[in-house]
């Protein structure tokens, strides 16, 4: 069936509360009002106020509350209202959360969940794409879906799985995009990236949201001879190097897009992973296409200036084949 | 079915009928909240900056010359348990002692922290737990430990930084846990993250049916840290049974509490948080024990949080390294003679008669027996081999088995099926 992204999410949450009696939402207004963004609208008329749990406004809590559940081998389905507001419980993530199976031993299988991502307008605290911060923070998993088949599977995935799972949804894809989504029950392995287009020419290595605007850009450069690969990480962290690697040595020039700010960005560890597996392939420089070092502004124009679009990256790759 | 266990939350959770502000005069305007304070004496003194020239220091103001208080008679304690516990403190003690000579030897990697003059509310705390209740020490809380039957070794271990410690090397004093049998997540060096975690614990368990409680501890320092105030509320509203012990030790590292928070004690801000707070005499173990035992039994009836002001001294430094130049020595002298062994043991012996002399010194030389032999365990424990850093970041396929610790979930279902949603949402 054809669902949108955001429905995905919000069926896979729900089979799993359906399969799974561990398995319980917590986090703000996600009850009675269903979620700022409606993903639980009515889980709570389904699974009753013990699963569908509203809180204070206060992330660390959130967060502490749904670990300290999931020590007692409960699996936590966390949301934060927007993630830029994940920097609240930064401590009980980074140290609490991350550090807990490599220190003492003691699996966290919580999930971590919220809207991230610009193009809405949203302003500096409500458009960013902080997966970064997590990233660099051993001992958690990051995905950043970017069509719905991959939401309801990644979703259902980081929900089984025995680890810290943060799931980055983006909010301009919520309603925007439709695939198909099929009935029976499926999972998409974690830390597996999918080409979501082949081609020959060059690569564009991207992810959420990004995975659109490199597919417009492909059907462009389609016209110019330009045969563009997507690769479609699917999972931030752990990366796919695999998948990375042979894209690279199918191609031989790569374009690394993202979202959020260029330094310190993914695209940094990318070129560093080609580097180290695939330096001999490259035939030409790696090209990183992100947002700008500043934060997410919020005025239209300023906001389209800041973020990645379709007229750049058929810009760059056209430079690149050119190389 | 929402509006049911919504009424339920309001009407059970803060018991804001039973708990709420008292007056003489409903009509009142003023209101009146009463915290029970169960100690013998209330020290009048404080600490106070005093600025010279050039000089800056703490100066003690008040009288230190009261005499010693007795022990109060607990409620609840019976001489084998009250023994039990002068036993734990003991191990206590002598464990902290054992690693103050191993540290002196060059043996320990890192500092070594103390719970010197917090023995009592270390261990009778614990003490009061049943055994399917969880925990989560502090720094200062080795004592709780051995309590809850981790061996002195496990600690020493931790401290040398051993492949044999509990952590295998990877963490050093009492970072370490238990989820499986004796119920304890690892502290980590944030003062303050575990009271949310432990509502959480507390959360789990309820969700699977079973209210347990749920105690952790927290500095006159600690206590600062915003999430603190997120954790007490979250279990205050969600009605979870956490018992918070504020140790109120007067020093965080070298900052008095006088400019730590402004309250007069900080059981008050029970008021705040809408839950019980009690005052203790943290060097009285009966005091601790009952106090705790009280917020067990509150939190295994599903009645909520409760918050516990022990008040005593950190009679040493922040860690070995810090000789508390900055405590007025008068201090030192003050809580010295409030010892909560000392005071402990002449209640056993010479106020209840519950030991003779001589099953005293028998207790004493077995203590000493028992540490030295887990002395002797940690010191031969080898270190972990360099490579041993890498793996387990993960939990892979297998390494645990994961479902609920008190069963599954039992689960209420509405008739309602999943629909497309097409409600207004935040952001288009």
């Amino acid at each position: 069936m054809q669902l949108t992204y955001l429905e995905a999410i919000r069926q896979g949450i729900w089979e799993e509360m359906e399969r799974d009696p561990s398995v319980f939402c917590i986090g703000e207004d996600i009850g009675i009002y269903g979620g700022a963004f409606k993903v639980t609208d009515g889980f709570i008329d389904r699974f009753g106020a013990d699963r569908v749990i509203d809180t204070p406004i206060a992330e660390s809590a959130i967060v502490g509350a749904a670990f300290g559940a999931s020590l007692t081998g409960m699996r936590p389905v966390a949301e934060f209202q927007f993630m830029d507001f994940i920097g609240c419980a930064f401590n009980q993530i980074s140290n609490m959360v991350a550090k807990t199976h490599y220190l003492w031993g003691a699996p966290a299988p919580l999930v971590l969940r919220g809207p991230s991502g610009g193009y809405v307008h949203g302003g500096p605290f409500h458009s960013q794409n902080p997966e970064m911060w997590f990233v660099h923070n051993p001992g958690l998993k990051v995905i950043c879906p970017a069509t719905p088949y991959d939401a309801k599977g990644l979703i259902k995935a980081a929900i089984r799985d025995n680890n810290p799972c943060i799931f980055f949804e983006h909010k301009y894809l919520y309603r925007r995009i439709k695939g198909e989504v099929p009935a029976e029950d499926y999972v998409v392995p974690i830390g597996k990236a999918s080409i979501a287009r082949e081609g020959r020419d060059l690569s564009i290595i991207t992810y959420a949201a990004m995975v659109h605007t490199a597919l417009e850009a492909a059907d462009i450069l389609k016209n110019d001879g330009i045969d563009v690969e997507i690769l479609d990480l699917r999972t931030v962290s752990p990366l796919d190097r695999q998948a990375i690697a042979q894209t690279v040595k199918k191609t031989n020039k790569v374009i690394i897009l993202h979202e959020h700010s260029r330094t310190g960005g993914l695209a940094g560890e990318i070129a560093a992973i080609i580097n180290e597996e695939a330096f001999d392939d490259l035939d030409g420089p790696i090209v990183r296409i992100t947002g700008l070092d500043s934060a997410v502004p919020f005025s239209p124009p300023q906001e389209e200036y800041f973020l990645p679009k379709v007229s750049d990256v058929v810009r760059e790759a056209r430079r690149l084949k050119a190389y | 079915m929402a509006k049911k266990t919504v009424s339920k939350t309001v009407v059970s959770s803060n018991g804001r009928g039973r708990r709420g502000p008292q007056s003489s005069n409903p009509d009142s305007s003023h209101r009146t909240y009463a915290i029970p304070d169960y100690r013998l004496e209330k020290p009048s003194f404080s600490v106070h900056q005093v600025r010279e020239g050039d000089e800056v220091r703490y100066e003690v103001k008040g009288n230190l010359g009261a005499p010693v208080p007795p022990i109060r008679d607990s409620k609840y304690l019976n001489n084998q348990q009250a023994i039990e516990i002068y036993r734990y403190m003991l191990l206590n003690r002598r464990m902290e002692t054992a690693l103050e000579n191993l540290y002196k030897q060059g043996k320990v990697v890192g500092g070594v922290y103390f719970g010197l003059g917090q023995e009592a509310c270390s261990c009778a705390s614990a003490y009061a737990l049943d055994k399917d209740d969880w925990f989560a020490p502090m720094i200062r809380n080795q004592g709780a430990l051995l309590v809850r039957g981790f061996r002195a070794a496990d600690t020493m271990m931790q401290y040398m930084a051993k492949a044999d410690s509990p952590t295998k090397g990877r963490d050093g004093t009492s970072h370490f846990g238990d989820i499986e049998k004796r119920n304890m997540v690892s502290p980590i060096s944030m003062l303050g993250d575990l009271i949310p975690v432990m509502a959480g614990v507390a959360l789990g368990a309820r969700l699977q049916g079973r209210n347990i409680a749920t105690l952790t501890w927290i500095g006159d320092g600690g206590q600062s840290t915003g999430v603190t105030y997120e954790g007490i509320n979250f279990a205050a509203v969600q009605n979870l049974g956490l018992v918070l012990v504020v140790e109120s030790n007067l020093w965080a590292y070298s900052t008095p509490s006088e400019m730590q928070y402004r309250v007069k004690d900080l059981a008050e801000r029970a008021i705040g948080y809408g839950i019980p707070g009690v005052i203790v005499d943290g060097t009285d173990a009966c005091q601790v024990y009952d106090a705790a035992r009280d917020a067990v039994e509150r939190a295994h009836r599903g009645e909520g949080p409760t918050l516990i002001e022990a008040k005593m001294m950190r009679m040493k430094g922040h860690a070995i390294h810090d000789g508390a130049d900055y405590v007025p020595k008068s201090l030192f002298e003050y809580w010295r003679k409030r010892d909560p062994i000392a005071r402990f043991e002449n209640y056993l012996v010479k106020e209840k008669k519950w030991l003779t002399a001589k099953e005293n010194a028998e207790l004493i030389s077995d203590v000493e027996r028992v540490i030295e032999a887990e002395r002797e365990i940690a010191v031969n424990s080898p270190m972990p081999t360099p490579e041993s850093a890498e793996g387990g970041v993960f939990c892979e396929d297998g390494c645990h088995e994961i479902k609920p610790k008190y069963g599954m979930p039992k689960v209420k279902q509405g008739a309602r099926r999943l629909k497309e949603t097409e409600a207004a949402v935040h952001l288009k």
